[in-house]
C-alpha cells in the first residue's frame, strides 16, 4: 500500500487516545450547538480528513467508512421523513408539489401525508440530519483513531472492573468473527442443509467456541492474579458511590445543556457538581494501591496541540451561541 | 515444594451427582521437589489438564466439580482457594496462547500479572529485564502479539507466567499448536528454566520423545483416577502413550529402558536388530492433477505456482511448517477455498465449478477441527442427516462408521465421543459418496499414540485402488506410520517429492525418532523392527 504524507506529530500511534476522544467530543459538541449548514459540513470534513491523515493500520481505523455510511443514512432518512410527514406551511416558497394523501384515522382525526414541500422545511430537515451526521462523524473520528485497548489502560482505577469487562469483549470480538468464518467454511464441506439445521449448524459450534474462548481468557486472567479481593472494602464502596454520582451528574448536566440549547446557571452547576465528584473519586481510587500501573501512557506535544485545538473549537462554538 | 495428599476430584452432572463412577482424580498422593522437571503424560482424555488445573485452583473454580484433600505449597494448604490468591506462586500456560492473551503488545502482556499483584514498579522493571534476556524477548517487547510466530507467542506466555515471581510453572500442552521449529524453541527454553533458574516445571505434552531426555521424572495420569510419579524408564507400561523410543526398548527387551536418543543409539549400535524393508505401495491411475496452482490473499502469496499429481492407492503426506501454505493448498484443491489461478482436475472435473453436494462424490475433506462439522444432538441424527443429504440408501453412513470405529451407541451426543471417534465419524460422513480424493488437514492434533495408530489403520483401509489420500501435517511420526509419498512445502513452494524413507530417514532434517536413534538407512518406523 502506498503511504501518503502523514502528520507524524498527530499520528494515531503516538497520540494519547484520551486526546482523540476529547477532540472528537469537542467537535461533536460544537456540531450540536451549530445551526449553519456550512459549519456542519466543515466539521464533517475535518473529522474525515483527520482520520485520513492520522490513522494507522489497525483494524478499527477502517471503521470510519461505517460512520460515514451511517451519517448519510441519517441525512437521507431525515429528508425522506420530512417529505412524507409534511407539515403544510404554504406561506413560504414551494420547492416540490406532490399530491397529498389524507388517511382517515377515525375519531375525526386524519393523517396528512406528502403534499407541497416548502424550501423552509427542506432546509430544516437537511440541517437536522447534517447536525446528527456531523456528531456521528466526530465520534467516529475518535473511535477510529484511539486504540480502545490503550484507552482502557488509561482508565482510572475506580472504573477498573468496567474496563476489564470491556477489554474481554474487545478481545473476543475478532475471535468470534474468526470462528464464524472457520465454521462456515467447514460446514460448506458437508454441504449446506436447509432451514433451521443450516442455522444451528453454524450457531452451535460458534457459540461453543465463543464460550470456550471467554472461559479460557477468564481462567488465564484469574491464574495471573486478576480479581484479588481488596482489603479496604469500605473505601471501595465510597469510591464506587462517588464515581456513580459523578457519572450521573455529568451525564445529566450535558443532557440539560444540549436539550435547553442555552446556557443556564442550573445546567452549568449540575455539570460542575459532577466534575467535583469525579475529582474526589479519582483521588480516592488512586490512593488505594491495589495494582501497579507499570506502563503509563505519556501525554506528548501532539496531545497538547490536539487539546488546545479542541479548547478553541469549544470556545468558538459557545462564543457563537452567546453572540446570537 | 508441592505436596499433594489424598487429592480427589470429580466432575458433577447438573443435578449434583458425580459424572462418572470413578473420580477423575482419586486419592492422589505425591510430592514434587523444588526445581524438578516433571513430564505429565497419559492417554488422551485421561485428565492431564484437570490434574494441572487442580494444582493452581482452576479446577474446580473454572471447570466445576468437587475437590477434596490437601494441596500444600511450601507447607501452606491452598486447596479450594481461587487461582488469583496464589498466582504469585504458580504460573500457568495453556495450549493456545492467543486465546489467553489479555493485552495487545508483548510488554503489556508480560507485566499484566505483576500489575494485578501490585508489584512495585522498580521490581517489575528488574524482572522484565531478567525475563526478556532469559527468553530472548528484548527485541520483541514493543511488538504486537498477533504478529508473532507461535513459538514466540508461547515464549511471551511463559514470561508472563513467571513475572510475578512464581517458581512453579504449569504448562498444558504448550507445543500442540506449534510446528517443529516452534516446539523446539519452547522446549529449549523450558530446559533452560529448569537447569539454570531451578524453576519447578510440570509439563503436559504429546511430543514426549522431544523432552524425555531432559526431564527428572514422569507423572502418569492413568484415566482411572490414579496418578503415579517415577523415573522416566519405569513409567511407560501403558502402550497407549509410549513414544517410539520406549516402544523400541520394550520390543528389544532393553533393561533399563533408554530414555535419551544418545543412550538408545549406543544400545542399538551394540546390538542392532533386524528390520523389514518398508513395503512399497504401487500407485494406480491418476486421480487428481493440479497445475500452476496459485493462492494469494491480498498482497500475500500463500501458494506460489504448485503443480503435482495424486494417484489412486496412495497416501501422500504434505509436510511443511505453520504458515507454509498447507491449509491454503487443501482448500484450493477442495474448491471452496481461494484459488487465484491454476487448474485443478479430479477425474477430468474441476471441483470449483461443482455444487457442494456434487463435490462430495469427487472430493472429501476433513478440516483441522473436525468437530466443526458436527452439529446435531445425537450420533444417529448425524448419520441419518448424512444419508439424506447425500441421497444414498439409509444406513450407508452408519455402516461406513462402524467399519472405521466399531460399534458405538448411536444415542450418544457427538461431542461426547473421543477425539479419535469424532474423526472417524467425520471421515464416514465425508466419504458417504465414496469420493476418489480424501484430504485431511492436520488430523492428528490432540491424539495420543494409540489414537494415531488407529487412525493410520483406518486410512490404510480407506486407501483403495481408485482413491488417493492427501494428508497435510507436520507430525513426523504419523507420516512415518502411514505415508507412501512425501511432498514438502516451504513458503508456498513445493520443494520436494520423495519417498518416506528419503524424507524421514536418518540424516534428514525431518528424521523420525527411530531413524535418529538407529541411524540406519531404510528404517523409519517401529513397526519395521523385528523382535
Amino acid at each position: 500500500m502506498q503511504r501518503t504524507k502523514r502528520f507524524h506529530l498527530l499520528s494515531a500511534g503516538r497520540t494519547h487516545p484520551g486526546a482523540w476522544w476529547i477532540a472528537g467530543i469537542s467537535l461533536a459538541l460544537s456540531a450540536s450547538l451549530s445551526s449553519n449548514i456550512f459549519v456542519l459540513l466543515g466539521i464533517s470534513a475535518v473529522a474525515m480528513l483527520t482520520v485520513k491523515l492520522c490513522r494507522d493500520e489497525s483494524p478499527w481505523a477502517r471503521s470510519i467508512r461505517f460512520y460515514l455510511v451511517l451519517g448519510l443514512i441519517v441525512v437521507a432518512l431525515r429528508v425522506i421523513f420530512r417529505i412524507f410527514f409534511n407539515l403544510a406551511d404554504a406561506q413560504s416558497g414551494i420547492l416540490l408539489n406532490l399530491p397529498s394523501v389524507e388517511i382517515d384515522l377515525g375519531f375525526g382525526n386524519s393523517l396528512h401525508l406528502l403534499g407541497a414541500v416548502s424550501t423552509l422545511s427542506m432546509n430544516a430537515a437537511l440541517l437536522d440530519g447534517l447536525r446528527l451526521a456531523a456528531i456521528i462523524l466526530a465520534i467516529g473520528m475518535a473511535n477510529s483513531l484511539a486504540n480502545p485497548r490503550k484507552l482502557l489502560r488509561a482508565t482510572p482505577g475506580a472504573l477498573y472492573e468496567i474496563a476489564a469487562a470491556i477489554s474481554i469483549a474487545i478481545n473476543l470480538a475478532p475471535q468470534l468473527i474468526t470462528s464464524l468464518n472457520r465454521v462456515r467454511r467447514s460446514r460448506g464441506l458437508r454441504g449446506s442443509s436447509k432451514g433451521v439445521k443450516a442455522i444451528s449448524g453454524i450457531v452451535i459450534p460458534v457459540l461453543e467456541d465463543t464460550i470456550e474462548q471467554s472461559m479460557q481468557l477468564a481462567a488465564s486472567m484469574s491464574a495471573r492474579g486478576f480479581g484479588r479481593r481488596e482489603t479496604h472494602t469500605k473505601s471501595v464502596l465510597i469510591t464506587r458511590i462517588t464515581t456513580f454520582l459523578a457519572l450521573t451528574f455529568i451525564v445529566a448536566g450535558v443532557a440539560m445543556l444540549l436539550i435547553s440549547n442555552s446556557t443556564q446557571l442550573v445546567d452549568l452547576s449540575v455539570l460542575i457538581i459532577g466534575f467535583v465528584f469525579a475529582f474526589i473519586s479519582f483521588k480516592l481510587s488512586s490512593g488505594r494501591v491495589i495494582r501497579t500501573q507499570y506502563i503509563v501512557l505519556p501525554w506528548r506535544s501532539g496531545d497538547a496541540v490536539l487539546l488546545s485545538l479542541s479548547a478553541a473549537v469549544i470556545m468558538s462554538a459557545f462564543g457563537g451561541l452567546f453572540s446570537r | 515444594m508441592i505436596e499433594i495428599k489424598n487429592l480427589t476430584f470429580s466432575y458433577l452432572n447438573p443435578d449434583g451427582t458425580q459424572k462418572s463412577e470413578v473420580p477423575q482424580l482419586s486419592r492422589v498422593n505425591l510430592e514434587i521437589y523444588p526445581g524438578e522437571f516433571v513430564l505429565v503424560c497419559g492417554p488422551t482424555g485421561s485428565g492431564k489438564s484437570t490434574f494441572l488445573k487442580a494444582l493452581n485452583g482452576l479446577a474446580p473454580s473454572f471447570t466445576g466439580g468437587v475437590i477434596s484433600g490437601q494441596l500444600l505449597i511450601n507447607g501452606i494448604d491452598y486447596l479450594g482457594h481461587e487461582p488469583h490468591s496464589f498466582a504469585n506462586l504458580i504460573g500457568y500456560v495453556n495450549q493456545q496462547p492467543e486465546g489467553a492473551f489479555v493485552a495487545d503488545t508483548v510488554l503489556d502482556e508480560i507485566v499484566y500479572s505483576a500489575e494485578q499483584l501490585a508489584m512495585p514498579e522498580e521490581q517489575i522493571a528488574i524482572r522484565v529485564n531478567w525475563l526478556s534476556n532469559l527468553l530472548n524477548l528484548e527485541h520483541l517487547l514493543d511488538k504486537s502479539l498477533v504478529n508473532l510466530s507461535g513459538g514466540q507467542q508461547q515464549r511471551v506466555a511463559i514470561a508472563a507466567a513467571l513475572i510475578s515471581g512464581a517458581k512453579i510453572l504449569l504448562l498444558d500442552e504448550p507445543t500442540s499448536a506449534l510446528d517443529l521449529d516452534g516446539a523446539t524453541e519452547v522446549l529449549a527454553i523450558l530446559k533452560k528454566l529448569a537447569n539454570e533458574e531451578s524453576v519447578t516445571i510440570l509439563l503436559a505434552e504429546h511430543r514426549i520423545s522431544r523432552v524425555l531426555g531432559s526431564v527428572d521424572s514422569v507423572l502418569v495420569v492413568h484415566g482411572d483416577g490414579s496418578v503415579t510419579k517415577g523415573k522416566p524408564e519405569d513409567q511407560f507400561n501403558d502402550a497407549r502413550f509410549a513414544p517410539p523410543i520406549i516402544e523400541l526398548g520394550q520390543r528389544l527387551g532393553w533393561k533399563p529402558l533408554a530414555i535419551s536418543n544418545a543412550e538408545a543409539n549406543k544400545r542399538w549400535i551394540e546390538a542392532p536388530a533386524n528390520f523389514e524393508k518398508l513395503g512399497v505401495n504401487q500407485p494406480h491411475d491418476l486421480v487428481l492433477k493440479a497445475e500452476d496452482l496459485v493462492v494469494s490473499f491480498g498482497t500475500v502469496q500463500a501458494l506460489k505456482s504448485c503443480s503435482f499429481e495424486l494417484f489412486g492407492n496412495q497416501i501422500t503426506a504434505l509436510m511443511g511448517d505453520n504458515g507454509s501454505g498447507k491449509s491454503s493448498l487443501c482448500w484450493a484443491l477442495q474448491g471452496s477455498g481461494t484459488r487465484t489461478s491454476g487448474v485443478v482436475s479430479v477425474l477430468g472435473q474441476d471441483p470449483k465449478e461443482l455444487s457442494p453436494q456434487a463435490r462430495l462424490s469427487l472430493l472429501a475433506m476433513v478440516p483441522q477441527r473436525a468437530a466443526d462439522l458436527l452439529f446435531l444432538q445425537s450420533l444417529a441424527d448425524e448419520l441419518h442427516e448424512s444419508d439424506e443429504y447425500a441421497e444414498v440408501p439409509p444406513g450407508t453412513t452408519a455402516s461406513n462408521f462402524q467399519k472405521l470405529a466399531g460399534r458405538i451407541d448411536t444415542s450418544m451426543h457427538p461431542r461426547d465421543l473421543s477425539a479419535g471417534q469424532q474423526l472417524a465419524l467425520v471421515l464416514s460422513l465425508q466419504l458417504v459418496k465414496d469420493a476418489p480424493v480424501l484430504i485431511l488437514d492436520e488430523p492428528t492434533r490432540g491424539l495420543d499414540y494409540a489414537a494415531k495408530r488407529a487412525l493410520a489403520k483406518q486410512l490404510k483401509n480407506l486407501r483403495t485402488t481408485n482413491r488417493s489420500i492427501l494428508l497435510a501435517t507436520h507430525d513426523i511420526e504419523f507420516v512415518a506410520m502411514v505415508a507412501d509419498r512425501v511432498l514438502s512445502l516451504v513458503d508456498g513452494n513445493l520443494v520436494s517429492d520423495e519417498s518416506p524413507i528419503d524424507a524421514l530417514g536418518a540424516g534428514s532434517s525431518r528424521a523420525s525418532q527411530i531413524a535418529e536413534i538407529t541411524a540406519t538407512p531404510g528404517l523409519i518406523t517401529i513397526e519395521q523392527v523385528k523382535q
